[in-house]
């Protein structure tokens, strides 16, 4: 070997094609993850102001809270939640998540009812958007059922669906807490 | 001046004119950075077998560089307002790709080397493919270089950036970059040799 050799190696270097068509599109999955990134953050600008909201009208008016046992049975599945696939190659979501997405659907529910119209139309507007997000990533892992990130994405929607509908089950006990004291008071 | 002040006067006097500004990449950028998805797929389109390329260079495995290739995609929207146009796009959405393969590569590491063992598995350089005959024992050959040497030199011999320009999209010296190339070269001369190919 020489560095002539070598030198010439790099030359031909210089001929190996830069430009390679991928076999397949990769623009659905990269058009679901970035059109569904948006309606997380517009979600968070939504439940920002639902949050606020809540507060603001359980400490003027003092609404009537109902508690909800954190141990309560669910015993209805709310009629919109939707239950998708929710198993792919690297990631399951388990009966302990569907069990939990149930439960609080169910608690949602109630809570819903005991809100302002605004209120619960700005809550129901995001939960909306979340599940809008899920439905479109799933359609696009029917095409793409190995797409990891396409995978994550949808995991991470179904975590933050979870976390509003807590949030908002935490938000109504607050505002409940603070009308009527402690919850062990009621 | 910087570019992306050209782009911006581009897309305002252009965004009377929509047949020039399709074809005008600064005014694609602008409305991307406005949030206009079609316009994003435009660029994805001009750019998308250039990223490819480069992802299927560095990773030597079709379905990790393609995950790589949609990941530097979704990263480039999501940093687009960062996008000054101090670099041509091109080049900074070859910086983002060369990350997504950087974290991509660390990220596997810790999952059992899974692309080091599937481009392992591989027995069809699919990059090679995409050259002609006579180069294709190259192709095949720097597909085999150590991760390191294989990134260094795709960069600097394949993408013709310099040392200076290849260690910084790689994070590191550029006197490791000269090493790194340095060693690709000897690796490769021996392998051709070994295989009778040649140069």
């Amino acid at each position: 070997m020489s560095a002539d050799n070598e030198d010439r190696i790099v030359e031909r270097a210089a001929g190996l094609a830069r430009d390679i068509a991928p076999e397949r599109d990769l623009w659905p999955g990269i058009e679901a993850a970035i059109t569904a990134a948006p309606q997380r953050y517009r979600r968070r600008s939504w439940f920002a102001q639902a949050a606020a909201a809540v507060l603001l009208v359980g400490a003027s008016s003092g609404i009537t809270y109902v508690a909800v046992k954190n141990d309560e049975p669910a015993v209805a599945i709310a009629p919109d939640l939707l239950f998708e696939k929710t198993s792919f190659a690297a990631y399951e979501l388990g009966p302990d998540f569907q069990d939990a997405r149930s439960r609080l659907a169910v608690r949602l529910e109630g809570e819903l009812e005991r809100m302002s119209p605004e209120t619960r139309k700005a809550v129901e507007d995001n939960l909306a958007l979340i599940r809008a997000a899920i439905v479109d990533i799933n359609a696009a892992l029917e095409t793409e059922p190995h797409n990891v990130l396409l995978q994550e994405l949808l995991v991470r929607t179904y975590r933050e669906e979870l976390d509003l509908m807590r949030r908002v089950g935490g938000l109504t006990q607050e505002v409940m807490n603070r009308n009527y004291g402690s919850r062990n008071d009621i | 001046m910087l570019q992306t002040v050209d782009a911006r006067q581009h897309g305002a006097e252009l965004s009377k004119s929509p047949t020039v500004a399709e074809d005008d990449e600064a005014a694609l950028i602008v409305r991307a950075q406005q949030s206009d998805p079609q316009a994003f797929e435009r660029l994805y389109r001009r750019h998308i077998d250039r990223v490819y390329g480069l992802c299927l260079r560095m990773t030597g495995e079709r379905g990790e560089a393609e995950d790589c290739a949609q990941e530097a995609f979704i990263q480039a929207w999501r940093k687009l307002d960062k996008f000054r146009g101090e670099s041509a796009f091109s080049t900074w959405m070859h910086r983002i790709a060369v990350n997504a393969v950087l974290g991509r590569m660390r990220k596997s590491k810790r999952e059992h080397d899974r692309i080091q063992v599937a481009a392992e598995r591989e027995t069809t350089v699919p990059q090679a493919l995409a050259d002609n005959g006579e180069l294709r024992d190259l192709a095949a050959a720097v597909d085999r270089l150590p991760p390191g040497a294989r990134h260094v030199f795709v960069l600097y011999a394949v993408y013709g950036y310099s040392h200076e320009e290849a260690s910084n999209m790689l994070g590191i010296a550029v006197g490791t970059s000269k090493a790194q190339m340095h060693r690709a070269r000897r690796l490769l001369s021996e392998a051709l040799d070994r295989e009778g190919c040649g140069t």
